[in-house]
This record gives structure tokens, C-alpha cells and sequence, in this order.
């Protein structure tokens, strides 16, 4: 038994086999015949299906990841098929078949020069030559593994790996990994990466075990041998002895369907974030105590022209009902410049995410889609399941907004009163994200039924710093004091009165802060669903008294470091 | 027939703006071609290849000519047109590690 130490990224545990991925070396190509011996007529044939093959497959990917990611990650899959299907790269290929040269060399060839027209180049058009590679290894793949490992060796299929199988590999490409079955791999472990990398976040949305960046340790693991991989406490462990294994099983992904509650009898709500109809049942099944964060974009997106009023009801109700007995939290419509939805006619700003977004746009340029969405969430109240139905606004940063927003939905209720149409006021509430919001938490409160802070923007507006800006990721972190001071400040305006504060982020659904969050007084915390179980346990080990130490404790901290000392935490990839 | 626009997404002629305007140039029974303003005819490339649309590199703010022909020319100019001078935004761009889940975005990426 030996023991590699990575970076935890899905909190959770797996054992299995041993299976390198190594596409490089999978796309070794056979020697080059003459090229009389080439039948031309057959090698056209197989580029034509390995084009047919690997477009199947990027369709198959960008519709995964747009509906667990996102659309805006799965744009990335477009941009492959367009490369697929270059007219003047088929042109060029069929042209040298036809001299002769078999279709994995033709291909080969062609991919090599267009990688080599943007290899070199800066920033945008260096990625053209990731996602020429790409390209290039999904036809290879295609081609040599079609040919029955003649010429190429066998080649490792990603959407059909063995149950069981432990992945291993140098790193993972967001393609690979929106391409495994979460059913089948029990874990994966790369020697690059970080915790916050594209891939380990699909990897966490696929509740995939995962620890990346272990670094070239990793090489010593041979195909065949026993692994577990623990992403919670960021290490890989080679051959573990049975007790492990027995302790892996057991922290498998088994739902707790009761409400939970700390040793002394604190309840914390473990809910979920929804962002398509697709994750109701699943996120149902994990034991989420409902929704904390349904987000309605996905309704807006990839279409000519917004939803109408019917179907946002139809798509609230749906949620209603699969979380008939608890409460669901739907965020209004969370736009700005950069967001992909042309109809919406969406401002060209030099700074998108200090521009027009959020209730901002809902409250003047979207009035009109504000209200639609209004009406359609207060007819969805007055359903059967419509009690548990909770509104909250994006991006408030002033009083005044809540206030308009608060009065547009009386509005709405009047119209709807005057039409005879059966409605009910939900609760209503505001995300905390920015600096100004948590700033103003008490007087929020005050008109509000509820807060939910939402960590990733919160961590973003608190540091400057970029959340999508790599070069800045070791400031984007909401461990840091002030993010953690931010947080302190809106729940502390929140104690003794009426209203709750929850949490819907990525900082939520870390076990490891649990008792962080529980010490600073959150009620709810919502998460992705694969993680609701792990928390859920977590709560029931949480003494509240001693989570309200450990809180008082790291808001003490003046840095980073020392937040991850009191925590007892190893310093993760920030 | 022919018209000459500035390139209004954030993004230029990369990424997303890059592959919606092949898949829009392949739409049309027509042959679309572009190119930057100022290039003349030698400087017009295919506008249904990906390969030679992201080749150009062109940026944000760049004027560029888009040449049609073909019985759907000029569906295919407006199309194209429109695709040109409406700003699509930088955060599509989705590679880049992390972003933009502010949106639609991961199921486990917070939020908001």
C-alpha cells in the first residue's frame, strides 16, 4: 500500500482498476504503405464514417455539457465541429486519398499543418491549436480504432471504459471528461490540474471521485493495480488494505432523505442548485431538502425569442412538484453582457460584470420580461405545491432596487387580482454577491423575507479578481478574511430577525467548510446535487457551539493561511 | 454582391462568433467569402471553413468585407451582416477555466 498525495476535487471516495488513458499514445500510426497498395475507394470510405462517428460524438458532448455544465461551455464543441467539417480540410484530405495516402496519415498530415498555421500565435489563436489537436485525436481515435488495432494500438474508448475502472492520466480535457460514464468510472486522477480547472468541474458535476495535480508520482501506478482514490482528502492510494476499501464503499453516494440537524440539534436545510429539468430527479434522489437556487436562464438560452408566460409556469411547477414538501428558490432572470442570448439585445460593455445585469436590467431595459416572469412565478404559487415557492432577485447592491422589485410584484399581484387569475405572493429575498449587499444585509433584511449569498460573485466583487481569470485564481477564493468577513457581516444582520440566510455556491457544497458555515449561522446551504449527501452527514457530526468557535476563530485570521490553519485544512489549489 | 461592416462581437472572429458564422455561411445555397476591408481580393477567405475564418484573427472593432454569390446571396449577406455587427459577448468563449457560471453555468459552480 502506498500513498500519492493530489488535490481533492469531488469530495468523495472510489476504488477500482487501474487504466492509464493515454491518447497520444494511443495514436501511434502504422507505417506509411506505397501508395499503390492504398485502395483509394476504402479509405474514403473510413474518413467519411470516422467524420460521421466522431460528429455524433462532439453533438453528443455539447449537449452533456450544456445540460450538467453549461452552454457557454459547451460552445467549445461547436467550434470542434466546424474544424470536423472544414470543407477546405476534407477538400485537402479526399485530394491526398486519392494520391494515395491512407486516411489516418492524410488526416494526420492536414491537422499538423493547420495546428502548426496557429501553434506559436498568442491567446486566442494558440486555443485554435487545442482545438485542432483535439480534433485531430477524435478522427484518429476514430480511425485506427475502426481498424481493429492493425496498424494502431488499441485504443482506450472513454464513453465505454469498464465498470470499475480507475482513470488515470497526464490531464483530461473537458471533451474526455463530459465523454465518461459516471456509472462506470469509479474514480479519476490526473498529474495536472487544479482543483478549479474545467475539467474537475464536470468531473464534480458527474459525481465522478476525483484528485488532480499529483503530479508525476502518478506514472509509478500500473495498469491493472488497485486504486482508491479519495477526492476529500486529496490523495490516491495504491493498493489500499481492506479497511480503506471497506471505509471508500462505505462513503459511497448513498441519499439521506431525512432533514438534518448538528449533535445539539440545529437544523440546516441541505439543499440543491437546479439549473435545467433534467437535474430534478437526480438532485431528488441525492436527498436534497429542495431547492435553493433555480436558476431560470436555462430557460432563455439557445432560442429566437423569450419563453413564454405558460411555459416558465409550467417549467416552476415542474420544480414545485418534484420538491412538493420543501421549499424551492428561484432566482429571477440573471443576465448581462456576457451572456449569450442575442434576442435580448444585450449591452456591448467594456466590463460586463460591473455593467448592466442582474435586477438592474429587470428593473428597466427586461421590465417587460421582468413582469412576464413575475406573473408566471405568482400563478405558480397559488398551485398545489406553490407554497414552498421562494423569488429572489440577482446583483442587489441597493436598497431602493429591493424596493421596486418588492413593488413590482404587488403590481403584477393587482393586475392579476383584476383578471381573475388564481396567484399567490411567494416569499421573496435577495442574493447577496456583492460587497454592497452584504454591506446593507440588515436593511435588506428588513424589507425581505430571505438572503441567499451567492460565494462565487461575492468572492469576485470582495478580491477584483476575475473569477474567470486564471491569473488571478489565488485571490479568487472565498477563504480568504474578507470574503469570510462579507459573510459574517449578512448573517449577523440576519440573527434575530424573521428572515434566513442561506448559501447557494460552490463553498457550500464543500464538507470541509460545513462546520465553517454552520458556526457562521448560515440556515440553509444549497449545493450541486452530487455533494448534498456528504454535507448532510457532515451537519450531523457538527456540534454548533463548537462551529461557532471555530468561526469566531477564522474571522479573526488576517490571511488566507492562517483561515486554512484554524480549518485544519493542507493548502488546497486556490 | 457585397457589403462592408464592423465587427461588433467582443470576442472578434473567434471562439463562438467564429463558429456561428460558418454555420450560418453553410445555411445559404450561396458562396459566401470574407475578409478584412482593407486586403482587397486576395485577402477574402471561404466563410463556411472554420479553418480560414479563425486564420484571419480578426478583432473586435475591424472592418471586414463579406462577398456573396449564389441564388441565396443575399439571405446569406444579411444573415452573415447581422451576425457581424450584433455583440455577442467575450464570456462565451468557453474554454477558459472556471468562468462564467454566473449564468446558466455549472450545476456545482455557485452562482450567481
Amino acid at each position: 500500500m502506498r500513498t500519492l498525495d493530489g488535490v481533492g476535487s469531488t469530495p468523495r471516495s472510489g476504488v477500482g482498476t487501474a487504466r492509464w488513458y493515454r491518447p497520444e499514445a494511443d495514436l501511434t500510426l502504422p507505417d506509411r504503405p506505397a501508395p499503390e497498395s492504398v485502395d483509394v475507394d476504402t479509405e474514403l470510405a473510413r474518413y467519411e464514417s470516422a467524420r460521421d462517428a466522431v460528429r455524433e460524438a462532439l453533438r453528443e458532448a455539447r449537449d452533456r455539457t450544456a445540460e450538467r455544465v453549461g452552454e457557454e461551455e459547451a460552445a467549445v464543441f461547436e467550434a470542434h465541429e466546424g474544424f470536423l467539417d472544414d470543407p477546405t480540410i476534407i477538400e485537402d484530405v479526399e485530394a491526398a486519398i486519392r494520391d494515395g495516402t491512407p486516411a489516418p496519415h492524410a488526416v494526420a498530415d492536414r491537422f499538423g499543418e493547420a495546428v502548426a498555421q496557429f501553434e506559436g500565435m498568442e491567446g486566442r489563436m494558440a486555443e485554435r491549436a487545442d482545438d485542432l489537436r483535439d480534433v485531430r485525436d477524435r478522427l484518429l481515435r476514430a480511425l485506427l480504432g475502426a481498424d481493429g488495432g492493425e496498424g494502431g494500438q488499441a485504443v482506450t474508448d472513454l464513453a465505454a471504459l469498464p465498470d470499475g475502472t480507475v482513470l488515470l492520466a497526464e490531464r483530461l480535457t473537458p471533451s474526455d471528461t463530459a465523454t465518461l460514464d459516471p456509472d462506470a468510472v469509479a474514480g479519476i486522477a490526473t498529474i495536472e490540474g487544479g482543483r478549479t480547472s474545467h475539467a474537475a468541474i464536470i468531473a464534480r458535476s458527474l459525481a465522478i471521485p476525483a484528485v488532480v495535480g499529483v503530479g508525476a508520482e502518478l506514472d509509478s501506478v500500473a495498469d491493472g493495480e488497485t486504486v482508491l482514490v479519495d477526492g476529500e482528502a486529496g490523495k490516491v492510494v495504491v493498493d489500499p488494505d481492506e479497511d480503506l476499501r471497506a471505509a471508500a464503499r462505505e462513503a459511497g453516494p448513498e441519499a439521506i432523505r431525512d432533514r438534518v440537524e448538528t449533535i445539539d440539534g440545529r437544523s440546516v436545510e441541505v439543499a440543491t442548485n437546479v439549473g435545467g429539468e433534467a437535474e430534478l430527479a437526480p438532485a431528488a434522489e441525492r436527498g436534497a431538502d429542495g431547492i435553493g437556487l433555480f436558476r431560470t436562464e436555462f430557460l432563455f438560452v439557445d432560442r429566437e425569442a423569450p419563453p413564454t408566460e405558460d411555459e416558465q409556469y409550467e417549467a416552476v411547477t415542474a420544480a414545485l412538484s418534484a420538491f412538493s414538501d420543501d421549499r424551492v428558490v428561484v432566482r429571477t432572470l440573471d443576465v448581462g453582457g456576457d451572456k449569450p442570448v442575442p434576442y435580448l439585445d444585450l449591452p456591448d460593455e467594456p466590463n460586463p460584470f460591473l455593467g448592466r445585469r442582474g435586477i438592474r436590467l429587470s428593473l428597466d431595459e427586461h421590465a417587460d420580461l421582468f413582469e412576464t416572469q413575475l406573473r408566471a412565478l405568482l400563478r405558480a404559487a397559488a398551485t398545489e405545491d406553490g407554497d414552498g415557492l421562494a423569488v429572489m432577485f440577482p446583483l442587489v447592491t441597493r436598497v431602493e432596487e429591493v424596493e421596486r422589485a418588492v413593488a413590482r410584484v404587488e403590481a403584477v399581484a393587482d393586475d392579476l387580482t383584476s383578471e381573475g387569475v388564481d396567484h399567490a405572493v411567494p416569499e421573496l429575498g435577495a442574493m447577496v454577491e456583492t460587497p454592497a449587499a452584504a454591506f446593507l444585509a440588515d436593511a435588506l433584511a428588513e424589507r425581505l423575507d430571505f438572503l441567499s449569498v451567492g460565494t462565487n460573485d461575492l468572492a469576485q466583487y470582495v478580491m477584483a479578481a476575475d473569477r474567470g481569470n486564471d491569473a488571478v485564481a489565488d485571490y479568487h477564493d472565498p477563504l480568504h478574511p474578507a470574503v469570510l468577513r462579507a459573510l459574517d457581516r449578512t448573517t449577523a444582520a440576519v440573527e434575530g430577525t424573521d428572515a434566513w440566510v442561506g448559501m447557494c455556491g460552490e463553498m457550500a457544497g464543500d464538507p470541509a467548510l460545513t462546520e465553517l458555515l454552520v458556526g457562521l449561522g448560515f440556515d440553509e446551504l444549497s449545493m450541486s446535487a452530487v455533494t448534498v449527501p456528504d454535507v448532510k452527514r457532515r451537519v450531523r457530526e457538527v456540534d454548533a457551539d463548537a462551529a461557532r468557535s471555530l468561526a469566531a476563530d477564522a474571522l479573526a485570521c488576517e490571511t488566507r493561511s492562517e483561515v486554512l490553519d484554524v480549518l485544519g485544512l493542507d493548502d488546497r489549489a486556490a | 454582391m457585397e457589403r462592408t461592416v464592423t465587427v461588433e462581437p467582443e470576442a472578434g472572429l473567434h471562439a463562438r462568433p467564429a463558429s456561428k458564422l460558418v454555420q450560418t455561411a453553410n445555411r445559404f445555397d450561396a458562396d459566401v467569402s470574407i475578409g478584412r476591408a482593407d486586403d482587397g481580393d486576395d485577402g477574402l477567405v471561404r466563410a463556411d471553413s472554420m479553418l480560414s475564418v479563425s486564420g484571419l484573427n480578426v478583432e473586435h472593432g475591424e472592418s471586414v468585407r463579406v462577398v456573396a454569390e449564389g441564388s441565396d446571396a443575399e439571405a446569406a449577406l444579411d444573415a452573415v451582416c447581422d451576425l457581424l455587427t450584433s455583440p455577442v459577448e467575450e464570456g462565451a468563449e468557453g474554454e477558459a477555466a472556471g468562468e462564467s457560471d454566473t449564468d446558466g453555468g455549472g450545476p456545482d459552480a455557485e452562482d450567481a
